[in-house]
C-alpha cells in the first residue's frame, strides 16, 4: 500500500477530525462529494458531516472566521485553494492572527493550508511559494514539509500547536512523492532533518527543492563529490543549530529555495550562518532561488525560472571548486 | 427566503409613555424605555471619561491617538446593554459607552491610555485596540471590517459546541462598511446563518471624507437585503429609539432570525481623533437634526419628563467624575512597561520561538 | 584610412602599469615606424613607447600623469591599408572602462591580481565621507585564506610561513580547509614535540624579519692589526667588540644606512644603538648598547662583561634588547667562515664576522705572498632601506676601521 503526499494530507485531516472534536475544515470547494480542488478532503465531508464546510470566495472572511472560532476554542483548518490567493487574507493572517497573542495574551490556534509551488503550466497566480513572506511577520509558524511522512505528521502537529501555523504543502509533490506507510511520529517541529549525509558541501533547502537537491547530490556523487542535504522542514522557526553543525562539518554552503530571490529563506539562512558561523566557512556562501520575475506559464520558461537539479549541480560544482 | 427590509424603524413606545418629550405628565413619568435611565448613566460615564481623556491628551499625558465617541453614546450603550453573559461583543472605535455597559472596567481604559504595564495589552497595543477575548470582548485591529468575520467565527464555535440563545454584536462606521473585509464578513455571516447583529453608525464623516465620497447608495440600510440580513434604520440621537431598535435586533437574532443590520444616523461631534480639529465639517452640517448631542437630548428629556430630580442627576454627574478620577489616579500610579523587561515573544508556544541569533 | 592602436607595451617582468610622463606628438603629426612618441615611467625607469608603424597621429587617448595598465590603448595612428593589415590580428581591443563592483570574472581569466586598488565611486550627494577604504578588486587567488582557514590557523597558532609546504587545491591553488587539515594530519604521523619558548620566540622573530627583502654583501678583513692591538690591552676585548665599535663609528658617520623603511617613509634614528650577541644559559640574548659610538673600546669591554653576568642571572629584559639599529654577530667563534645572518626584525643591519684563518696574501710592496690572518665579514641588510652600493660603502668603512684599530 503506498500513499502519495496528497493522500498523507488527507489521512492527517481524517485523523484530526476523528480524534479531536474541535477540528473543522473551512475553505472553497472542500465540502460535499467534491473534496477540494486537489482532493485533499475527498470523502471527509461525508465521513464527518457538518465539519468540512464550503465557503464563499472570501479569503479574508474565511480566515477571519477561523480566527474567531479558534479564539472560542475550536481548531480550524483553513484550506486556501492556492497559496497565491492567500494574499487576500494577508491582513487577517499577519495582522490579526499573528498579533493576537502578543497583544492580548490569547493565542489563535488556526492552521492555514497553502497549496504552494509550481507545476507545469500553472502560471503566475497558481504557482507561488509564500513561506518567506509569512515567516517575515512575527507570531506565525511556517511549515514546509518535503516528504510524505512529514506532510502527515507535521499537519497533525500544526493543529495541536496553539499558535497560528501556515502550512505550505507543495503541489508538485502531491502526486510525485509516495511512501509505503505513514509514521506515528516525526521529528519535533522546528528541527531540520539531514536528508543526506555528506562531507564536501552543505545544501540547505525545503519543500520540493529538497527533492531537487537530493537529485543533484546523486549526480554529484558520481563525480566523487559528497553533498550533505539539510531539509529545513519548518522555515520558521528555522533550525539554525542543525545548519551550523552541518556547515561545521563541510565548510561550504549552498541554499536553495523556490521563492523569489530578494530576501526570503535562503537569504535568512545565509545571514545567520555568516553572522554566527563566519569562521566555519571555507568559501563564500551561495544561494539559488527563482528569478526575480513573476512565475511564467510556458513550461520552458517555467523550468528556466526556478531552481532544478541541473542548475543546483552547476552551482554546487562551482562552489566546490572555490 | 429573506424578510423584507424595514426601512425606518418605528420607535416603539411603552404603554403610557409620553408621545413626545414635551408631554410630560405631572410627577415622575415612565421613561420611554425601561432601561432608559440605566443607559443614560452609562452614557454619562462614557462622556465624562472621554472628556477627561481629551484634557489629558491636550496636557501631553497621553502618547499616541485618542479616539472618542462623542455624539454616538446612545447607539453605543444600546449595543452593550442587551448583551448577556456568553454573548460576543466586538466594539470598534467610538464604543466607550457600549464597552462600559458590557462590563469593561473603567481602569482598563485609563491603564491603556496612560501606559500602565497592568493594562489589558500591557503596552503592546494602545487606545481602542484593547479587549478581553476570554471575556468575549474582542480586541479590534485597525483594518476596519476585519472584525465582522471574526465575530462570525466566534458564533460558529458556540454553535459547534451546542450552545444556544447566544448572539454576537459588532459595530462599524459608514467608512468601515466600504472595505472588502466588511463585505466578505457580512456575506459569510448570512451564509453561515449566525446570530449576528451589525450596528453601523453613519456619523457622516470618515476621517475627513463626507458621505458623498464614501458610498453611492441612497440609504446604506438597503444593503442588508443584498447581504441576506434584516435591516433597520435608526435615529442615533434618540436614546429611546436606540434602545428599542438595537434591543429588538438583539432579541431577534437571539431568537434565530437571520443576521440583523442596524444603520444609525448621527454626526461625529469630535475630530476623527483628538489630533484632528475637524475643521472640514461645514457649519450647516452641525445644524442638521442628526447633529443633536444624544446626551444632551436624553438629559433634557430626563429633566422635562421629571424622570429624575435634579439633585439625583447632579449626584450622578458627580459620581461619574469620581469614578473617572479614581480610574485615572490608579493608572497613573502604576509602573510603565520597560523594553528590557519585555519577553519579546510573539508565540505562546515558547519552544517554537525562532532564534534569529543577532540579539541574543 | 584604417586606424592602428598604440598599445602600452610590456615594460618588464611583473610590470603591470605605467604613468605617462611625456607626450611628444599631437593629432595630425606625421610619424615614422618605431618613433618614440610617449614616455612612460614605471617603478624602475622611464621608457619610451614607440609607434607600431608609420602614419599620422589620429588620436591620443591618454593624459599626462595618469597611469594606465599594460595593454591599454594609448592612441591611434592612421596608417595605410598595407601597414594596418600587419596589426589587425594583434590589435588588442581597448579595455572596457568598467564601473565598480564588476562581476568576478570566470576562473580561467584569473592569472594575476590587478595592481591598482579600486575605489567605489561616490554617488552624487554622498557628501563628505569619513573613511575611504580601498576596495579589493579580487577575492580569490593563491593567497586567499577563507575565514575557516584563518580561524583554524589562529587556533593552532600557525602562520603563513607554516603553510609554505602545502600545495593548495582550491581556486588559484589556494589552501582550502581540507588541504590544511590533511597537512596537519600528516604531521600527526611524524615525531614531534612541543617547541621551547626560546625556539618559538626565535622562530617568530625570524619569520617576521624574513617578510622583508634581505640581502647580504661580504668582503674579507685583515684581522692582524686588531689582533696586534688586542695584545696591548687589558682587559682584552673580543673581536666582536672591535667589530661593534667599528660599526658604531661607521654608522655615526652615515646614519642613513641604518634607516628603516616603514610604509613609504624612511625613518631615521639619531641614536646609534647597536646590539651584541651574548650567550645565556638557554639561548642567545642580544642586548643593545645605546649610543655605541660614544663608548670606547675599553668601555665596551667593561659593559660586555656586565652583560655576560646579567645574562647568567637571566636579567636581560626585553626592553634591553629592543630598539637597536644593527647587531654584530661573531659566528666565527663557531668556526664558520661566512654566513648570511638575518637581521633582527626591528633592525635593518646585521654584521657577521667569520672565523679568521691564516691565508697567503699578495704583498705588492714585497712582491711576494705573505701570511695574513683573514676573516670574511658580511653585512646583511634590508634592501628596502639601502641598496648594495650603500651597504658596500658602510661595510668598506667598517673594514677600514677594523684594519686601523688606532681609530677605534
Amino acid at each position: 500500500m503506498s500513499l502519495t503526499y496528497l493522500e498523507a494530507i488527507r489521512e492527517a485531516q481524517a485523523k484530526l477530525l476523528r480524534d479531536d472534536y474541535r477540528v473543522f475544515i473551512y475553505g472553497q470547494d472542500v465540502g460535499g462529494t467534491f473534496g477540494g480542488a486537489f482532493k485533499a478532503t475527498k470523502g471527509l465531508a461525508t465521513e464527518f458531516p457538518g465539519r468540512v464546510l464550503n465557503t464563499p470566495i472570501s479569503e479574508d472572511a474565511i480566515v477571519g472566521t477561523a480566527i474567531g472560532a479558534a479564539m472560542q476554542g475550536m481548531r480550524p483548518i483553513v484550506e486556501m485553494q492556492f497559496a497565491d490567493f492567500s494574499s487576500i487574507a494577508l491582513n487577517q493572517i499577519l495582522n490579526n492572527a499573528g498579533t493576537h497573542y502578543w497583544r492580548t495574551g490569547v493565542p489563535v490556534p488556526i492552521t492555514v493550508r497553502l497549496p504552494s509551488g509550481g507545476t507545469k503550466g500553472s502560471g503566475p497566480f497558481h504557482s507561488q511559494s509564500m513561506e518567506s513572506l509569512y515567516a517575515h511577520y512575527p507570531g506565525l509558524i511556517v511549515m514546509t514539509p518535503a516528504t510524505v511522512e512529514d506532510a502527515y505528521t507535521m499537519l497533525i502537529e500544526a493543529v495541536a500547536i496553539d499558535d497560528p501555523v501556515v502550512y505550505c504543502e507543495h503541489k508538485y509533490l502531491y502526486y510525485h512523492l509516495k511512501a509505503d506507510k505513514l509514521p506515528d511520529k516525526g521529528l519535533p517541529t522546528g528541527r531540520a532533518r539531514i536528508a543526506r549525509e555528506g562531507r564536501d558541501l552543505t545544501i540547505v533547502s525545503y519543500s520540493a527543492m529538497t527533492q531537487e537537491s537530493l537529485a543533484a547530490a546523486e549526480e554529484l556523487a558520481r563525480e566523487g563529490l559528497d553533498v550533505e542535504v539539510v531539509d529545513l522542514r519548518t522555515v520558521k522557526p528555522l533550525d539554525t543549530d542543525t545548519v551550523l553543525a552541518s556547515v561545521a562539518r563541510t565548510g561550504r554552503l549552498l541554499c536553495v529555495g523556490e521563492s523569489f530571490p530578494w530576501g526570503g529563506t535562503t537569504a535568512e539562512v545565509i545571514a545567520r550562518v555568516t553572522s554566527q558561523g563566519f569562521y566555519l566557512l571555507d568559501a563564500a556562501p551561495q544561494r539559488l532561488n527563482a528569478k526575480d520575475t513573476p512565475i511564467p506559464y510556458h513550461p520552458n520558461l517555467w523550468s528556466a525560472h526556478r531552481p532544478n537539479a541541473k542548475n543546483i549541480v552547476a552551482k554546487a560544482r562551482a562552489l566546490l571548486r572555490e | 427566503m429573506l424578510q423584507t427590509v424595514q426601512r425606518t424603524a418605528k420607535v416603539k413606545r411603552k404603554k403610557g409613555a409620553p408621545a413626545s418629550v414635551g408631554e410630560a405628565a405631572a410627577g415622575k413619568a415612565t421613561p420611554p424605555h425601561e432601561r432608559f435611565l440605566e443607559a443614560f448613566r452609562w452614557m454619562l460615564l462614557a462622556r465624562t471619561l472621554e472628556e477627561k481623556l481629551v484634557s489629558l491628551y491636550r496636557g501631553g499625558q497621553i502618547t499616541g491617538g485618542v479616539y472618542i465617541g462623542k455624539g454616538q453614546e446612545a447607539v453605543s450603550v444600546a449595543c452593550g446593554l442587551f448583551l448577556e453573559k456568553g454573548d460576543i461583543f466586538a466594539p470598534l472605535i467610538r464604543d466607550q459607552a457600549g464597552r462600559s455597559a458590557f462590563g469593561e472596567p473603567l481602569v482598563d481604559v485609563t491603564r491603556t491610555y496612560l501606559g500602565s504595564r497592568l493594562g489589558p495589552m500591557r503596552g503592546r497595543d494602545g487606545n481602542i485596540h484593547r479587549g478581553h477575548p476570554r471575556d468575549n470582548e474582542l480586541a479590534m485591529i485597525s483594518h476596519l471590517g476585519a472584525m465582522v468575520s471574526v465575530t462570525v467565527g466566534t458564533l460558529m464555535a458556540k454553535r459547534f459546541r451546542g450552545e444556544k440563545k447566544f448572539v454576537g454584536l459588532t459595530c462599524i462606521g459608514e467608512g468601515g462598511m466600504q472595505t472588502g473585509a466588511f463585505h466578505e464578513g457580512m456575506n459569510i455571516a448570512a451564509v453561515e446563518q449566525v446570530p449576528l447583529v451589525v450596528v453601523a453608525t453613519n456619523n457622516h464623516y470618515a476621517y475627513s471624507t463626507p458621505n458623498d465620497r464614501e458610498f453611492a447608495s441612497d440609504d446604506l440600510v438597503e444593503r442588508a437585503i443584498g447581504y441576506g440580513f434584516e435591516g433597520y434604520s435608526l435615529d442615533g440621537t434618540d436614546l429611546a429609539a436606540c434602545l428599542d431598535v438595537i434591543g429588538g435586533a438583539v432579541k431577534r437574532a437571539r431568537a434565530g432570525r437571520p443576521p440583523q443590520m442596524v444603520v444609525a444616523s448621527v454626526l461625529r461631534l469630535s475630530g476623527h481623533g483628538e489630533h484632528d480639529d475637524a475643521s472640514y465639517v461645514p457649519e450647516e452640517m452641525k445644524r442638521q437634526p442628526f447633529a443633536r448631542d444624544c446626551l444632551k437630548v436624553a438629559g433634557q428629556m430626563i429633566i422635562e419628563s421629571n424622570l429624575l430630580d435634579p439633585d439625583t442627576l447632579a449626584e450622578w454627574r458627580k459620581n461619574a467624575v469620581a469614578q473617572v478620577d479614581d480610574a485615572i489616579a490608579t493608572a497613573q500610579k502604576e509602573a510603565v512597561p520597560e523594553g528590557d523587561k519585555e519577553d519579546w515573544c510573539a508565540l505562546s508556544t515558547r519552544h517554537l520561538v525562532d532564534h534569529v541569533g543577532e540579539d541574543e | 584610412m584604417p586606424q592602428v592602436p598604440i598599445i602600452m607595451p610590456q615594460l618588464g617582468e611583473s610590470i603591470a602599469e605605467a604613468t605617462i610622463v611625456d607626450i611628444k606628438v599631437k593629432p595630425g603629426d606625421e610619424v615614422v615606424d618605431d618613433q618614440e612618441i610617449i614616455d612612460v615611467e614605471t617603478n624602475k625607469a622611464v621608457m619610451g613607447v614607440t609607434t607600431p608603424c608609420k602614419g599620422k597621429i589620429d588620436k591620443i587617448a591618454v593624459q599626462l600623469k595618469e597611469t594606465y595598465p599594460v595593454g591599454a590603448v594609448l592612441g591611434y595612428i592612421e596608417a595605410s591599408e598595407h601597414d594596418a593589415a600587419r596589426f589587425t590580428k594583434h590589435a588588442v581591443p581597448p579595455l572596457p572602462q568598467k564601473e565598480v563592483a564588476e562581476e568576478i570574472p570566470a576562473r580561467a581569466d584569473q592569472e594575476v591580481a590587478p595592481v591598482r586598488e579600486k575605489k567605489i565611486a561616490a554617488r552624487d550627494g554622498d557628501g563628505d565621507r569619513a573613511g575611504d577604504l580601498p576596495v579589493p578588486a579580487i577575492t580569490k587567488g593563491a593567497t586567499f585564506m577563507s575565514p575557516r582557514v584563518r580561524a583554524r590557523m589562529a587556533e593552532l597558532q600557525l602562520t603563513t610561513a607554516d603553510l609554505a609546504g602545502i600545495m593548495g587545491t582550491g581556486a588559484g591553488n589556494r589552501v582550502t580547509i581540507k588541504d590544511l587539515e590533511s597537512f596537519l594530519h600528516k604531521i600527526e604521523n611524524q615525531t614531534a614535540h612541543e617547541a621551547s619558548k626560546i625556539r618559538a620566540g626565535v622562530a617568530d622573530a625570524m619569520r617576521r624579519s624574513w617578510t622583508r627583502p634581505l640581502s647580504t654583501i661580504g668582503s674579507s678583513v685583515n684581522l692582524d692589526p686588531a689582533l696586534q692591538d688586542r695584545r696591548s690591552r687589558d682587559p682584552k676585548p673580543g673581536l666582536g667588540l672591535y667589530a661593534l665599535r667599528a660599526l658604531a663609528l661607521a654608522l655615526a658617520e652615515n646614519p642613513a644606512a641604518a634607516a628603516k623603511f616603514i610604509g613609504n617613509r624612511v625613518v631615521q634614528s639619531n641614536s646609534i644603538d647597536v646590539g651584541i650577541a651574548v650567550e645565556a644559559e638557554d639561548g642567545i640574548m642580544v642586548p643593545v648598547i645605546r649610543g655605541a659610538e660614544k663608548a670606547s673600546l675599553a668601555d665596551l669591554t667593561t659593559k660586555y662583561k656586565e652583560l655576560i653576568e646579567l645574562a647568567r642571572q637571566r636579567r636581560i629584559s626585553p626592553d634591553m634588547q629592543a630598539g637597536g639599529l644593527a647587531t654584530v654577530s661573531n659566528f666565527g667563534i663557531f668556526g664558520m667562515e661566512w654566513g648570511t645572518p638575518i637581521p633582527l626584525p626591528d633592525q635593518t643591519l646585521l654584521l657577521g664576522l667569520g672565523a679568521g684563518k691564516k691565508v697567503p696574501s699578495w704583498d705588492e710592496t714585497k712582491n711576494e705572498f705573505v701570511p695574513k690572518t683573514e676573516a670574511q665579514i658580511t653585512l646583511s641588510f634590508d634592501h628596502r632601506s639601502v641598496d648594495g652600493g650603500g651597504a658596500s660603502r658602510l661595510l668598506k668603512r667598517v673594514i677600514e676601521l677594523l684594519e686601523n684599530p688606532k681609530q677605534l
